[in-house]
């Protein structure tokens, strides 16, 4: 049932997708509103399949691969449904509608069920820990999107291109307020994350735990949200030093735990003994 | 009684001849009167544009549309038959679904304009103003339907479709630029170089989208002050550009300067390293007012004419391809219509068909009830049911096919068959006679 729940979820974001593709290649004027709609239904079913693991393993989705993806494609949904309600916003589904689609996909191939770990760090300090670390994530996935779109329009505005994307992409400012918002709160939530993580090591392991591949790729994680907001201060062309951080930030995120975290047998974020 | 459409637009009259058929509202007010007064139309609306003179009737039986034209063609100081040289005449249907073209502004010189369809309500509007009370009005209930009905439909055109979507000028193109730069223009400061029409023009519609505007006079304040004091914005001299670049998100070049304005090397000057947040620059001079190495200072957005006219040029393509969605509901709207108005006409024939039929019904009745005195008075009046139920029965067909006829255009046509068939246009018959 959970699976059903999640492939359905799944289905409903790859059809946002399609239908923002065909407006996009369409070059109609209005991004379709239907994607709201199928943007909730996808929450929608993913809150029934996570409250169902929840009921199931009497364990939050939070710890191992697969849950944690999950709990991850569902949290980068409530940022997108807003997303999809505005005009000006909708088109970026184009770019985190598939995310989250792949997120899910990615979990049930892996297999949704308990890691079956032991773990020291738990309760509300990994609860927090985790959830805090995920809106971080989400929010860097949401300032790739604004990004990478900031940079598109940039181009054909410079180049004077008039056609599909310049009609499909949100204006200039749109994208920069968007993009400054989701750095703006996602910073915080990784800092914090980052700092109970440690803090409990520190506490409890007399140790920094430097050596661990996660935490360095946290750091890391952290270090590209302070470039990115450090790129949108100051002087000439700031939205769009600040977007291509963001989306090479991202990238590099995104490739390191991929190429390193990954294989190293990591976990999306360091909860074992 | 007739619809009648009699006028000449950019169709069918250059620009020459439709100045001299424009009416001012005092104008109108006039011709309607006195068109009214005349016995010339039932109902009159007279739509006057920089495109277009209509008169839209609703005559007598039998009326010719001669004196309308005699009016125009008087108030153009031309003699009537070179005047309808250029007019058009539609009739009915036909000058229901113009009237619902225009409104939807399928008629329009520029594509899906959004003015006509305010322009229709303010002709609609003064001629409802312009009669007096009962038999004086210039305005009754066919041109009043025909008029909202129209107005709905332009709105539904607008609304359901993409016909006026998207920049259809080179000033709406200069918003649509500033637009995708800045998302809201509201609150946002621009300046025009400039005091000429096309700098008025951009900085009108830039203002109309809630931009501050600013008139930057490059040669003479005076007229630079008097558009400002038109538009409601500000105005500064040249040499203030400096200061004015701090805030200014948006500047439109309009100057009849007969070289570069604003160069590479002033632009240099003034903002070293290029513009802290973007900066758009819409260049509409000819010759163009800024360089085009400008455009390469990182964050400004520099365009010129041959850009704006690129990005119209795509608006109308994608406006063209919206007009067999909007003749359709045209089409379906005329319908509507089409079928209430052709249903009155043939309203007075059906109550005149029922009275009679009745008429009879009742004479006869009476003159077999005086027969059968015998009868209970429960038996009389199923015999009054009956016969009612049987006439009922026989006319609900020929009703039913009036009315359709109407409502497929053959209105006239049934009309005198059915008067002839069932003897309307003769004397109403009397209770026969009790034969002896």
């Amino acid at each position: 049932m959970i699976n059903v729940l999640l492939s359905l979820a799944a289905a409903l974001y790859a059809g946002t997708a399609a239908i923002l593709i065909a407006s996009l290649v369409g070059a109609r004027r209005f991004v379709p509103s239907v994607g709201a709609g199928m943007t909730a239904a996808a929450v929608a079913a993913q809150t029934a399949a996570l409250a169902l693991y929840t009921a199931q393993t009497r364990e939050l989705p939070l710890v191992g691969m697969a849950p944690a993806l999950c709990t991850l494609a569902y949290l980068l949904g409530g940022f997108l449904l807003p997303a999809t309600v505005f005009k000006d916003t909708r088109p970026l589904a184009l770019v985190l509608a598939p995310l989250a689609a792949v997120l899910l996909v990615v979990a049930m191939v892996l297999g949704v069920r308990p890691a079956g770990e032991p773990m020291a760090f738990s309760g509300w300090w990994l609860g927090l820990h985790i959830l805090l670390g995920f809106v971080g994530y989400v929010c860097l996935a949401v300032a790739f999107a604004a990004g990478l779109f900031y940079l598109l329009q940039f181009r054909e505005l410079k180049e004077k291109r008039f056609g599909r994307l310049f009609r499909f992409i949100p204006p200039l400012a749109v994208l920069d307020r968007v993009g400054r918002i989701a750095l703006q709160i996602g910073f915080p939530a990784l800092t914090l994350n980052l700092a109970l993580g440690w803090a409990w090591t520190v506490r409890f392991r007399n140790s920094l735990f430097i050596e661990n591949p996660q935490v360095v790729w946290g750091i890391l994680s952290w270090t590209v949200f302070v470039a990115a907001l450090v790129a949108g201060t100051g002087g000439a062309g700031r939205g769009r030093r600040s977007a291509l951080v963001s989306v090479f930030g991202f990238l590099v995120v995104v490739v390191a735990y991929l190429l390193w975290v990954g294989p190293t047998g990591g976990q999306l974020f360091h909860v074992g003994v | 009684m007739a619809l009648r459409v009699l006028g000449l637009s950019h169709h069918t009259a250059p620009v020459e001849v439709r100045e001299r058929f424009v009416f001012n509202a005092a104008e109108v007010t006039a011709a309607l009167r006195r068109l009214r007064a005349a016995g010339a139309a039932q109902e009159a609306v007279l739509l006057s544009t920089c495109n277009r003179t209509e008169l839209y009737l609703h005559l007598p039986e039998g009326a010719e549309a001669t004196p309308a034209l005699e009016l125009l063609a008087e108030h153009a100081r031309m003699p009537a038959e070179e005047a309808s040289r250029f007019m058009y005449r539609y009739d009915e249907r036909r000058g229901v679904e113009h009237l619902f073209r225009v409104v939807s502004s399928l008629d329009s010189l520029v594509l899906g304009e959004a003015q006509i369809q305010g322009q229709v309500r303010a002709a609609y509007e003064r001629a409802l103003g312009a009669g007096g009370e009962g038999d004086d009005r210039v305005v009754g209930p066919v041109l009043s339907r025909l008029f909202q009905h129209a107005l709905s439909v332009g709105g539904k055109v607008r609304s359901e479709t993409h016909l006026g979507v998207g920049a259809a000028s080179v000033p709406a193109a200069a918003v649509e630029l500033a637009r995708k730069i800045f998302g809201s223009l509201k609150g946002l400061e621009v300046a025009v170089l400039g005091a000429g029409e096309m700098s008025e023009l951009s900085l009108e519609a830039l203002m109309g989208d809630g931009a501050r505007g600013t008139v930057i006079a490059t040669r003479t304040e005076e007229r630079a002050r008097a558009m400002a004091e038109r538009q409601n914005a500000r105005t500064a001299r040249f040499a203030d550009l400096d200061r004015l670049l701090r805030d200014v998100r948006v500047i439109v070049c309009a100057t009849a300067a007969p070289h570069a304005v604003l160069t590479r090397e002033l632009m240099d000057r003034l903002l070293p390293g290029g513009p802290r947040n973007p900066l758009l620059i819409v260049d509409i001079a000819l010759p163009r007012d800024v360089e085009p190495a400008v455009g390469d200072i990182d964050n400004i957005f520099l365009y010129d004419l041959d850009d704006l006219r690129q990005i119209v040029d795509q608006n109308l393509e994608k406006r063209q391809q919206e007009i067999p969605k909007a003749e359709r509901i045209v089409g379906a709207a005329v319908e509507e219509f089409w079928t209430w108005y052709a249903a009155r006409e043939v309203v007075p024939l059906i109550r005149a068909l029922r009275d009679r039929a009745e008429l009879t019904r009742q004479a006869e009745v009476e003159r077999m009830l005086r027969r059968l005195k015998h009868l209970a008075p429960e038996d009389r009046d199923a015999i009054d049911a009956l016969t009612r139920q049987l006439l009922n029965k026989v006319l609900h067909a020929p009703t039913s096919r009036l009315r359709e006829a109407a409502a497929n255009g053959r209105a006239l046509q049934v009309l005198e068959t059915a008067r002839y068939l069932f003897q309307l246009d003769a004397p109403e018959p009397h209770a026969p006679e009790e034969p002896e």
